[in-house]
């Protein structure tokens, strides 16, 4: 039930997006809304969203009718689904009015019973709609078609507009007639997602959804990640629900990639223990993918795209090769690579794709940009393929991820987009060398480099919250600070440089940033995020006993 | 509060501008525009002593090449001095470097100054 969400409270980074909807669907009022579909990587929180929409829709105004469905995979008979859809719908609509919680909770409700329910409330329409679904049941196809109808019919009948607000959406391919799968049975939906007064908003897994009949033609509306303010403030706000105390190590929260399932279930975890250190987080986090929540799920998802055990097996080391290589695999290669024919390799390569495992570009696959997920396919791959003990893989992800923390040290900030906001980033680097005693030629080389990738990302990052994210860790041998931004640019595949530099460089004097930045640090990496746009420059040091001292120029 | 500020002073027929702080566009615009009313005046000895200036950024570095090319159209000498040595690079790889004098210290542009008048 969409009641079950979270607290307002507790509903972190979402509130622009929340309002972005809102008003969207309150155009239904003027003929003028268009159906969406909300797009985002699993667990980013699109079921949240929509959840809280619908609270808000229900709640806090009157014009437009909230109508939640969750498809459920157990009722998926056509019979059997538009006789759910058809009750919840006529329930939802008539507790609106008087927001009536109660007709919510009627799931199995006979259509008998749904017929008096009607008569007693005098709502004529629904009287109509129910007449004629009963008219049709002998004929599924007819009942389905008048079940999807019904928000349209009953705006007809009452003026008031209808928002359809879907989850799981994806699972609607799953419509049977007598046993029989049939993915056509999905397209009845488009006819009604047309029309204006009564908006479909649905969210499910988007790989399968945009594969779908109808839903790659509607508008796509992204929810991004939290960004790191908000990822913070959800920890907090997890770790106060549990009545518990303590911090989460930043590079754990930068791993987790401001994803709010993810955050959760670690939480969920660490607060097993009474007042959790870092030490605590990491192990949550270990366990998680090796055997938790986490672990559970992705290894669902794995389970329903792949029934047959060997088959999963395959898939499940096409999924490791294709994360441990750095260049994007095609479906010859993978074939040639596992001794597989092109068609199974297709196969399980489109499998994969639809189950969020890997993305594809252009007929080549890459691993998906979620260091959670690299992890769990890390785990499972040793587990299942390689049949190493939970000792074993506690050791390698102990290595692999704790030890990061030990020897960095971590800084992150957020900077407003505004006059000369990048100097508090060259003033930060400045104290963390005397912090650290690094060498002062290789701070002010780098501050010169850092000043000009802020101007980049402030100059072109305007977008989401106006914002530029900026992280620095210090190993013992370099500095890296990474400066991401909402800047929407494409990077070239070749170079990894954004197009933005080359046109830049063709004005007098501008462009010269990214030459300077190469100039003064020794490594710089572009890369396309969730959130924008990322450049990451990476300088060696050294730590010296004292600061030395400025160097001049000694000339003539 | 700023993060420039620029003080100048002449010296006989030199004129030197000392700029402060953060070179960005708004920095080095009244460098430019102080340059300028100097050599409308008919200077022909200009210093830019740098040693109170802690960073320029590319925008700053782009303007400084219309000070450069006011002070070659109007015959007049540029010279910088107490560069730190990435503010030279910067410099450098912009390609002005070749049409300014640079020096260690102001002293040393004074009396290079001096000496050719």
């Amino acid at each position: 039930m969409p009641f079950n969400s979270l607290q307002e409270k507790d509903f972190i980074g979402r509130l622009q997006e929340q309002a972005n909807l809102f008003k969207r669907v309150l155009l239904a009022e003027k003929g003028q809304a268009r159906s969406a579909v909300l797009s985002g990587q699993r667990g980013i929180g699109k079921t949240e969203l929509l959840k809280h929409l619908f609270g808000q829709l229900f709640w806090k105004q009157d014009r437009v009718v909230p109508f939640w469905y969750s498809v459920n995979p157990a009722l998926l008979s056509v019979t059997d689904f538009s006789k759910n859809y058809l009750a919840r719908f006529i329930c939802q609509r008539l507790a609106f009015p008087k927001k009536d919680q109660a007709l919510f909770y009627q799931d199995g409700i006979s259509i008998d019973d749904l017929s008096l329910l009607v008569e007693e409330r005098e709502a004529f329409w629904a009287k109509e709609i129910l007449d004629q679904y009963m008219r049709c049941s002998g004929d599924p196809l007819d009942a389905l078609r008048i079940a999807l109808a019904a928000p349209h019919r009953s705006t007809l009948s009452t003026g008031m507009p209808v928002a359809v607000l879907i989850d799981d959406f994806q699972l609607i391919q799953g419509l049977h007639l007598a046993g029989v799968p049939d993915q056509r049975l999905a397209s009845l939906f488009q006819e009604p997602m047309t029309h204006r007064k009564t908006p479909h908003i649905i969210s499910g897994n988007m790989a399968e959804l945009q594969e779908m009949p109808g839903v790659s033609g509607l508008e796509r509306i992204q929810v991004y990640p939290l960004g790191p303010e908000a990822t913070s403030s959800m920890v907090l706000s997890l770790l106060n629900e549990h009545e518990a105390e303590g911090s989460m190590p930043p590079l754990l929260i930068r791993h987790l990639g401001g994803n709010p399932y993810y955050l959760g279930c670690i939480v969920n975890r660490v607060c097993e223990k009474n007042n959790p250190g870092e030490k605590d987080f990491w192990n949550a986090y270990i366990q998680e993918i090796m055997e938790g929540t986490l672990a559970h799920s992705w290894s669902s998802v794995l389970k329903s795209f792949f029934l047959d055990l060997g088959q999963r097996r395959t898939a499940l080391a096409i999924t490791s090769k294709i994360y441990h290589t750095s260049e994007a695999l095609s479906c010859q290669r993978i074939a040639k690579v596992f001794a597989l024919t092109d068609s199974q390799a297709h196969a399980i390569v489109q499998a994969l794709y639809l189950a969020g495992f890997i993305r594809g570009e252009f007929g080549t696959f890459r691993a998906m940009d979620d260091r959670v997920l690299r992890d769990i396919v890390d785990s499972l791959f040793m587990r299942e393929i390689l049949a190493k003990s939970a000792h074993d893989l506690e050791g390698h992800f102990i290595e692999a991820l704790v030890p990061q923390k030990e020897t960095a040290v971590y800084f992150e900030m957020t900077l407003p987009i505004a006059r000369d906001a990048e100097l508090i980033v060259a003033q930060s680097l400045e104290q963390i060398g005397k912090n650290l005693n690094i060498n002062q030629e290789a701070i002010g080389q780098l501050q010169i480099a850092v000043i000009e990738a802020c101007i980049n990302a402030m100059e072109h990052g305007r977008g989401m919250d106006d914002k530029v994210y900026i992280s620095i860790t210090a190993e013992d041998d370099h500095l890296e600070v990474s400066i991401e931004s909402a800047g929407q640019e494409f990077i070239i595949q070749e170079t990894g440089e954004p197009y933005r530099d080359q046109e830049a460089a063709k004005t007098t004097g501008r462009g010269w940033g990214l030459k300077l930045i190469k100039r003064f640090v020794d490594q710089v990496k572009f890369e396309k995020t969730k959130y924008g746009t990322k450049i990451k420059l990476v300088k060696k040091i050294e730590r010296s006993a004292g600061i030395h001292k400025e160097d001049t120029v000694n000339h003539e | 509060m700023s993060n420039f500020s620029l003080s100048s002073r002449s010296e006989r027929d030199i004129d030197v501008m000392m700029p402060k702080g953060y070179i960005n566009n708004i920095g080095a615009e009244r460098l430019e525009s102080t340059s300028e009313k100097f050599i409308d005046k008919g200077s022909k000895k200009l210093v830019v002593n740098f040693s109170d200036v802690q960073f320029i950024n590319t925008i700053g570095l782009s303007i400084f090449l219309s000070i450069v090319q006011n002070s070659l159209e109007s015959n007049s000498m540029l010279c910088f001095t107490n560069m730190k040595k990435d503010h030279r690079e910067m410099f450098e790889m912009a390609g002005l470097i070749k049409h300014v004098k640079v020096f260690k210290d102001e002293k040393d542009a004074l009396d290079y100054l001096n000496g050719r008048s």
